[in-house]
């Protein structure tokens, strides 16, 4: 009676305050600590068993033994996915008491599936992990499936909730529950679910080619630099793979906000949040470039490859030139002199290219010269024999040029048309440049097929510039993440759900950029620091046996 | 540089009953800068990318819809706005009297105070009945309330009779009243006692009372619901501090 008495009480008190740095910073540090583990923790399982049935059909052992690496990582990471998903859930109890009571009293159905997934993706990690070599092949296999359905499955119900704060459903006007089911499929949950599976594949490839960068700069033979040199080159190779849709996936979750409440869309892009859109930008120009480096530096070990160098300039030309395009701000910080010398918060040249049509355009050729540089690589040390080998050439580049003067016309368009129409325009530039990639990766696939291999690839003779760019890629996706969680978090302004429950705590205001960059940096600096315990941690399994004469 | 803006929760103006036009106008546009984000969309002065221009919003009013006076009009776009979108635009503005915005009626009548005089005449008053009510918007789930924490800082005996406690016990007199008297209850009852008898109070009944009666009584005024364990904690050292002097 007196437990029920407080439980009952707990609900009454609406907040309580963390010491020192308060409860929103608290909450947001461990909240972050614990998605950007769960991303690598459910990523790293989606490669692993793929590159896995690779190594199965193939025969080639190497692949087997990448996969049995990259699943070592998994082990302590998910142990400590796990602490921090349950301290985050004592915190929100403690510190946010009425606001948890009601997501609880929204969303108490799902957590019984929760928990037993949970309980069932341990069972199969463990396995899957423990299992490797021990079971057949197939065996083994399926337990790498049900791990990875097990894994999304919990990150879509946790995703309901947090998707629920921004775009609540299933309940009625005073806010009581009417549908769990419509209250799991709000209107922002399938698109957050998409974005977040690409993304988490995206960051668990930085991660673990940076782990694999860390390995080969303290690597001391041969072999060892050539088995994390590829491995390196795998990892980044998920990474950029994935960062390719990732920005139409962004894009539609953006556009599902905007359908959902104008006004957030608004906050989103055009209000308090604008100019982080502006440092996003430059963060992902910053990771193209820095991939494309990466695949430039990676040529370099290609025999065979150098007949491609001389297009790079080109490459990194128009990529810088997008990237320019893409980081410039709708309107400018001025003083009331500069405005005026301007004509306004818009630069009177620049200001033109601060607007979507420009931005969407700019994005759009960044990612498909990115993909010319994956082709390029790809291609290095093969020459085409197949029959059609010059059509297919003349195909392959008949739609890159077709596509870019496409998405560039489109982009012009833009410029004269009411903002209703303008909205939509990024459809047919998304799918044309989709488009492009899938029909020239058909070709390609079939073009190199028996392909003449002209010259080797050397593993393990990179420069460890190559492998510093990995720790830089790594970084740089980790802090993204953490900005644009935040992005996604803070479009709420002053409401725990939107339009249902207000904030009415002392932090129920939108600190300022600085502040929360401040914040996202001290957590990106705590999550590599843990990370790398963990990887020390996996490490440990590797070295001798302690001797008392050693 | 980046701008650094913190972003606080809009406040809402001060509207009054007296108000005149010419205040409302003011209020109105207060309004519309501040808790209405009105300019988060529409633009002044300048053609709306996201929503119509309002400048002069007041005088185009009164002919934008056949048999619709300005303030049907204005007050129609901020109940119902999709009821009528300007051309070039989409339906994207949410009802101005629901959350987030959450307008009230007199805020309401301010706004459109103001829109009229944006190129018009403002002809609103205080007084003026709209078709629409603000007052039937939906409540917002509470998060906290004013009422659940100031409630653990009231006395023993403000609690006492906030759930109406002295309707049933007597705490100045050794006289029955429906429930027996609280008078010398801490020199009868320990504690516990007093807390059990609080929580469960059929757990142990005085001869010559009625069972059920108290749980019931507590029911109806909601005490199960809202008490706290800090308000239990009061009311029990409050009770058993009387020892009858």
């Amino acid at each position: 009676m007196l437990f029920a008495q407080s439980q009952e009480g707990g609900a009454d008190v609406a907040y309580r305050e963390f010491p020192f740095v308060g409860s929103r910073i608290a909450i947001w540090a461990i909240g972050e600590l614990h998605l950007m583990y769960a991303a690598f923790v459910l990523a790293v399982p989606m490669f692993a068993l793929i590159i896995e049935f690779i190594g199965y059909k193939t025969g080639d052992k190497r692949y087997d033994k990448l996969a049995h690496e990259f699943t070592s990582l998994l082990s302590v990471s998910f142990s400590f996915t796990a602490t921090l998903g349950a301290i985050l859930t004592f915190m929100l109890m403690i510190l946010y008491p009425r606001f948890t009571s009601y997501l609880l009293s929204i969303f108490d159905k799902t957590f019984w599936p929760y928990g037993l997934l949970f309980f069932a993706e341990a069972g199969f990690l463990y396995s899957y992990y423990y299992g490797w070599g021990k079971f057949s092949p197939r065996v083994h296999l399926l337990l790498g499936v049900g791990l990875n359905i097990v894994g999304t499955a919990i990150m879509f119900i946790a995703n309901a909730w947090l998707a629920f704060m921004t775009s609540p459903s299933g309940i009625d006007e005073a806010g009581n529950l009417v549908s769990t089911w419509d209250a799991v499929n709000n209107y922002i949950w399938m698109p957050i679910n998409i974005h977040r599976m690409i993304a988490n594949v995206c960051f668990g490839g930085a991660i673990a080619a940076a782990y694999a960068g860390f390995k080969f700069l303290g690597a001391k033979t041969k072999e060892e630099k050539a088995h994390y040199d590829w491995m390196g080159y795998v990892g980044n190779f998920i990474a950029i793979s994935a960062l390719l849709p990732l920005p139409f996936a962004g894009y539609w979750l953006g556009s599902e906000i905007y359908a959902y409440r104008a006004q957030m869309g608004m906050v989103l892009m055009g209000g308090a949040f604008s100019w982080l859109f502006i440092i996003q930008a430059v963060l992902i120009g910053m990771l193209f470039l820095g991939a494309n480096y990466y695949l430039w530096l990676g040529m370099e070990r290609i025999e065979g490859a150098e007949k491609y160098k001389k297009f790079v300039k080109y490459l990194l030309a128009t990529i810088t030139v997008c990237f320019v395009v893409w980081a410039t701000p709708h309107s400018l910080v001025a003083t009331v002199e500069e405005a005026r010398k301007m004509g306004g918060t818009h630069h009177p040249v620049l200001g033109i290219l601060g607007v979507m049509s420009a931005k969407n355009t700019a994005v759009n050729i960044m990612i498909l010269t990115t993909y010319i540089s994956f082709l390029l690589y790809r291609r290095g040390n093969k020459v085409a024999t197949v029959s059609w080998a010059p059509l297919g050439h003349s195909a392959q580049f008949l739609i890159f040029a077709v596509t870019i003067i496409f998405v560039i016309i489109i982009g012009v368009v833009g410029y004269f048309v009411e903002a209703s129409v303008r909205i939509g325009l990024s459809v047919p530039q998304v799918i044309s440049v989709l488009s492009a990639m899938i029909s020239v990766t058909i070709i390609d696939i079939f073009l190199f097929r028996n392909a003449r291999i002209v010259g080797q690839i050397r593993w393990g003779e990179i420069p460890a510039r190559a492998q510093y760019m990995l720790f830089f890629l790594a970084v740089t996706f980790t802090w993204l993440m953490g900005l644009m969680g935040y992005v996604r978090s803070g479009l709420r302004l002053h409401w725990h759900v939107y339009e249902v429950m207000k904030d009415t705590s002392v932090d129920a205001y939108t600190p300022t950029l600085g502040f929360a960059s401040t914040v996202v940096s001290c957590i990106v600096i705590i999550f590599f620091i843990f990370i790398m315990f963990n990887f020390w941690l996996t490490g440990l399994l590797h070295k001798k046996d302690w001797e008392p004469n050693a | 540089m980046v701008p650094q803006k913190e972003t606080h929760p809009p406040e809402s103006a001060e509207v009054r009953e007296d108000m005149s036009t010419e205040e409302m106008v003011v209020a109105g546009e207060k309004i519309s800068t501040g808790k209405g984000t009105c300019f988060l969309c529409h633009t002044m002065g300048a053609e709306g990318s996201r929503a119509p221009d309002l400048a002069g919003v007041g005088r185009r009013a009164a002919s934008r819809k056949e048999g619709f006076s300005d303030i049907d009009y204005l007050a129609e776009s901020l109940f119902e706005p999709s009821a009528y979108v300007v051309d070039g635009y989409n339906p994207i503005m949410t009802p101005a009297h629901k959350a987030p915005i959450s307008l009230t009626q007199p805020e309401t009548l301010a706004v459109i105070a103001y829109l009229q005089s944006l190129g018009g005449a403002p002809t609103v008053t205080m007084k003026t009945k709209l078709k629409y009510s603000a007052d039937a918007a939906p409540t917002v789930v509470a998060s906290s309330d004013g009422a659940a924490v100031s409630y653990d800082n009231l006395s023993g005996e403000e609690l006492f009779n906030k759930y109406a406690c002295m309707a049933c016990h007597s705490l100045t007199d050794p006289i029955q009243l429906l429930g027996p008297s609280l008078y010398d209850v801490g020199n009868r009852l320990s504690r516990a006692e007093i807390y059990e008898s609080i929580i469960d109070p059929d757990a142990v009944v005085i001869e010559g009372f009625v069972k059920g009666v108290m749980g019931a009584t507590l029911q109806g005024a909601g005490f199960d619901k809202d008490v706290t364990p800090q308000q239990l904690r009061t009311m029990v050292e409050f009770l058993s501090e009387k020892k009858g002097s």
